[in-house]
């Protein structure tokens, strides 16, 4: 047997390993299923007995959410009380303890799963590549990108440790509680971590081994087993909050009613499910493009300089395509939230929790006025793309224009000298930029924008060719035009109509956006093709102020995922769980909104700090390779990416 | 293009004569006047119109050989929008928000300058030139600078810090969150489902679309649909529930929420806050009958731990009014401000 084959015998082994890892929760989880996941406690068995004369009382009770009838099959949710029993504690709020090893292991756990899904995508970009050179430059960016999680990875199972560590020894009862009835979910979870390990160091330390051919395409199949195993994984906890947010699966004393699937399935499962999913992308494109700003920054050579500036803009441009549509995933889990229970939505959006989600929309405002900023800043590597920048204050006026309306609070900070003045709560101007009609015209007109300067951009030094070019160019300007008029216009008459038909008002507003998107991308492509270049794209030669418009999309990201976690998890105010149980700890209090904003920010400035520890590790391994680094395009000034 | 720019400049120059007539008083200040219903879309056609004018103005400028230095150009526009804020909207927009604005602003006018390196360099030369201060005059600004700046950060210090005696800021919950069901009179009424019982159709069937068709338009102005009239006495059904419903209202809340049920009654202003304003579109026209229900009903005082923090000095009027009586208030309260109750399908 020769090397060749016996490498190819080995990778396919490797592969057919990850797969059967896959499935081994899934095989072993089979008669945990089959048994109802939990036993039915021996308490009620022997009473059972006892009444029945040695047969089992079947005891059946109806689910809180899917309201169909199950055996009762677990104990009762725990009623605690403010006691070190059930509440042990230091000398400190325990809550905030947990608060930050929660979101410290988020962090992480996001970067760790979003990582490897970019690897996906540029290792495939690399594979597909007819350039050689591009190809090989695409898979030493996937390789540096994978290096990185690998440290963050140990650091994402360290801070579950503590995680769980937190939660036995400050809230016991609940953990408990959680534990007896996701215990089959619980038991897959951890298999499934083995399982993304095992894959993710086959994948890591199999890349050179496997650069070409056939064994190239297997190493590629690992990373798509890699990501459907990470991807199972945050479900899987995913369905631990959405079952405190939403129970299921229980009946009102919360026993278990030995229908697993339904404790899984709950009412936001899948709404959070598809919000983290984009959410990690965009925090992971995030990260990364901070990583590339800073070796940027620190670059002591033009070469080192382009690299890493041609390494950000794929990192942004990855993490801004997932950011787009977030806003759309975030609008169906806040509508579900509304569907669910009402008093949650009015809490949330219109209540005590309000002022965060201004606070959420400035950051989301913070977001695509950096990446706008970004690719206007962007057009100054490329000779030609002048002609676009005196037009860019346009640009700045309808995105902030879009941002002013956005931040508009309906409950407003005042003094009750102002109030007096204002003649009451609401203000007849601003009062109508505070609610979700403008708000929806103010979001749908930044995010247009943001499409048009990623037009912008893709034609920023290229002049098309095409026979049909002023034609395409007029209908470009067409669409944009009528898209603007069509969301503001739907904003306004939004006015006019009941408020439940214009929440439907949102579709046509959304799909005017995405046509944007969709349509002048495709348009805009064809246009380009065979473009003639008006000069090259000069990677490197960007302005420092991007490279920090980088490091503020990242920033800002980071922040707003810690201000929203503690939204949707303070939305059950005093409940571990929902309705079933009650959180009777001293702690059982809305923060200030004060409190919370230093809480996010010390969480935020931990991660930053220890993510800087985590890129000095992947650059002193940089250093020992130095040859091999270079490799990719020996000689020669980094290419462009297709495309930019 | 030429004569395109001047029209934009002279509407700049125009607007900003205008604008400041009306600060210092010498221009009326309802001579351009805020139109009640289209005042936010009114406000950023203004803000396009001074837009477009100031590039006319730089325009010209420009070609007339004098152009303003970019520095002063991002000067002077955030202070004009600081200046719009607080001059041209009424009413007064409570300092907090306009700091969000002016923040806002700022970033932009960074954005604005600072999009490509050579407005960013022209941006930055005023501030070099100080900092560097080769001449006498840069001299003697960068010593006025360096003994001004301590003093005005002092006094804003001294300013934050002063104990005051205003009462303190509030954040008042807008809308308390409801509960799943509510009891009023013995009957339990779940929120999320139950309906008004008088927005019937003529065979006293509940019908929203009846109800709908009957209101007075939606829009500004408030105008009353044909055939509309609920005071007619020969007004049957869904219009006469109205009426009693208003007789109901003027006999015990308008003295709250005043008679155009804005929330400016003959005693709103010995209440903090004011009583709710029913015809801003956040506050009925956002709601379900059934929550609007709940909160007449039991009042301010007795709110569930989810509602706080609630601030309501509104009776609990399950003690004075019957159930109907409370529907039909409800039902006279959408009329009159020609919204409609939100649902959920």
């Amino acid at each position: 047997m020769g090397p060749v084959t016996r490498n190819k015998l080995m990778s396919i082994m490797a592969l057919g390993a990850m797969v059967g890892l896959l499935l081994l929760p899934i095989l072993v989880s089979i008669p945990a299923l089959a048994s109802g996941g939990v036993e039915a406690p021996a308490a009620t068995a022997d009473a059972g007995k006892k009444e029945g004369g040695g047969e089992a009382k079947v005891e059946k009770a109806k689910d809180v959410y899917y309201k169909t009838e199950g055996i009762v099959s677990g104990p009762p949710a725990p009623k605690t009380t403010d006691s070190e029993k059930d509440y042990p504690r230091y000398n400190f709020e325990s809550r905030v303890l947990l608060w930050f090893a929660n979101q410290q292991h988020l962090y992480y756990g996001s970067f760790v799963l979003a990582v490897p899904i970019f690897c996906m995508i540029i290792e495939f970009m690399g594979v597909v590549s007819k350039d050689k050179a591009l190809a090989k430059r695409y898979d030493q960016l996937a390789y540096d990108f994978i290096k990185i999680s690998l440290t963050a990875y140990s650091l994402t199972a360290i801070l579950g440790g503590i995680l769980i560590f937190t939660f036995l020894t400050l809230y016991p009862a609940f953990f408990q509680y959680l534990s007896q009835i996701f215990r089959p979910v619980m038991h897959i979870y951890a298999l499934m971590f083995v399982a993304e390990s095992g894959t993710l160091y086959i994948y890591y330390y199999g890349w050179d081994k496997m650069k070409e051919g056939f064994l190239k395409w297997i190493h590629l199949s690992m990373s798509v087993v890699l990501n459907v195993i990470g991807t199972v994984l945050m479900f899987l906890a995913n369905s631990w909050i959405g079952f405190m947010m939403s129970p299921a699966g229980v009946d009102e004393q919360g026993r278990y009613l030995g229908n697993i699937w339904h404790v899984i399935h709950t009412a936001l499962w899948n709404p959070l499910n598809l919000h983290r999913i984009l959410g990690n992308m965009a925090f992971g494109g995030g990260v990364v493009a901070a990583y590339a700003a800073y070796r940027f920054l620190s670059a002591k050579t033009d070469e080192e300089r382009a690299h890493y500036d041609w390494m950000g803009y794929i990192a942004m441009a990855l993490g801004v395509s997932f950011l787009i549509p977030l806003p759309f995933a975030g609008y169906w889990l806040m509508r579900e939230v509304y569907a669910y229970r009402q008093q949650m939505g009015i809490t949330l959006m219109g209540g005590l929790l309000a002022w965060l989600f201004i606070i959420q929309a400035t950051m989301i405002g913070i977001l695509f006025l950096s990446t706008n900023y970004y690719l206007w800043q962007a057009l100054g590597r490329m000779r030609g793309a002048e002609k676009y920048q005196r037009y860019i204050k346009y640009l700045v006026f309808l995105v902030v224009c879009g941002f002013l309306v956005f931040i508009t609070p309906h409950t407003m900070v005042m003094t009750p000298a102002e109030l007096k003045a204002m003649g009451g709560q609401q203000h007849p101007v601003l009062g109508n930029y505070g609610v979700m009609s403008a708000k929806n015209g103010g979001i749908n007109v930044i995010i247009t924008t943001t499409v048009l300067s990623f037009v912008w951009y893709m034609r920023g030094n290229k002049v098309s060719t095409v026979s049909w070019s002023k034609f395409g160019n007029i209908f470009m300007g067409c669409f944009f035009f009528f898209a603007y008029v069509n969301i503001i216009w739907l904003a306004i008459y939004g006015y006019y109509i009941p408020a439940n038909v214009r929440v439907g008002l949102s579709v046509p507003q959304v799909a005017t956006t995405l046509s944007c998107l969709f349509f002048m991308f495709a348009l805009n492509s064809v246009m380009m093709k065979g473009a003639k270049q008006t000069g090259p794209i000069e990677w490197g030669k960007i302005s420092v102020r991007s490279q920090y418009a980088l490091i503020m999309l990242a920033t800002a990201f980071t922040w707003m995922m810690g201000l929203m976690g503690y939204i949707r998890s303070s939305v059950r105010l005093f409940w571990h769980v929902n309705e079933i149980m009650r959180d009777n700890s001293p702690w059982a209090y809305t923060h200030t909104v004060g409190f919370a904003a230093n809480m996010i920010s010390f969480n935020v400035l931990f991660f930053w700090m220890t993510i800087m520890f985590v890129f000095w590790l992947g650059a002193l391994a940089a250093k020992k390779v130095p040859v091999e680094a270079k490799a990719g395009a020996p000689g020669r000034a980094p290419e462009p990416a297709v495309g930019h | 293009m030429k004569a395109l720019m001047s029209v934009g400049a002279l509407i700049g120059v125009i607007g900003l004569l205008v604008l400041i007539g009306m600060i210092l008083g010498v221009v009326p200040s309802n001579t351009v006047k805020l139109v009640e219903g289209y005042m936010p879309m009114q406000m950023l056609s203004e803000l396009a119109i001074f837009v477009a004018g100031f590039t006319g103005i730089s325009y010209l400028m420009s070609s007339m050989g004098m152009p303003l230095p970019r520095f002063w150009q991002g000067v002077l526009f955030w202070v004009f929008i600081w200046m719009y804020l607080k001059y041209r909207v009424y009413p007064p927009i409570p300092f907090s928000v306009r700091a969000m604005y002016g923040t806002v602003t700022f970033v932009a006018v960074f954005m604005w300058v600072s999009a490509n390196e050579e407005d960013w360099k022209k941006f930055k030369q005023p501030i070099i030139n100080v900092l560097d201060a080769n001449t006498g005059f840069h001299k003697a600004l960068r010593t006025l600078y360096l003994i001004l700046l301590p003093i005005l950060i002092g006094g804003f210090s001294f300013l934050s810090m002063k104990p005051s005696t205003e009462e303190p800021i509030e954040l008042r919950t807008v809308h308390p969150a409801p509960p799943a069901s509510t009891k009023v009179h013995g009957k339990t009424y779940t929120l999320q489902t139950s309906q008004n019982p008088y927005r019937v159709n003529p065979e006293g069937k509940y019908d929203q679309e009846y109800s709908n068709k009957l209101i007075v338009e939606q829009g500004m102005g408030r105008l009353m649909a044909p055939n509309a009239n609920p005071w007619d006495e020969k007004a049957e059904g869904y219009l006469k529930y109205v009426r009693e419903g208003g007789e109901i209202f003027f006999q015990n809340c308008h003295f709250c929420h005043g008679d155009n049920l804005n929330g400016r009654g003959l005693h709103a202003f010995a209440f903090n806050p004011i009583p709710a304003n029913f015809t801003d579109p956040g506050t009925i026209a956002q709601l379900q009958e059934t929550f609007i229900f709940w909160r007449v009903a039991k009042g301010g005082i007795g709110l569930p731990n989810e509602g706080f923090p609630w601030a309501s000095v509104m009776p609990p009027w399950e003690q004075h009014l019957t159930t109907d009586e409370i529907w039909k208030v409800i039902l006279f309260e959408y009329w009159h401000t020609g919204y409609y109750p939100r649902t959920w399908d």
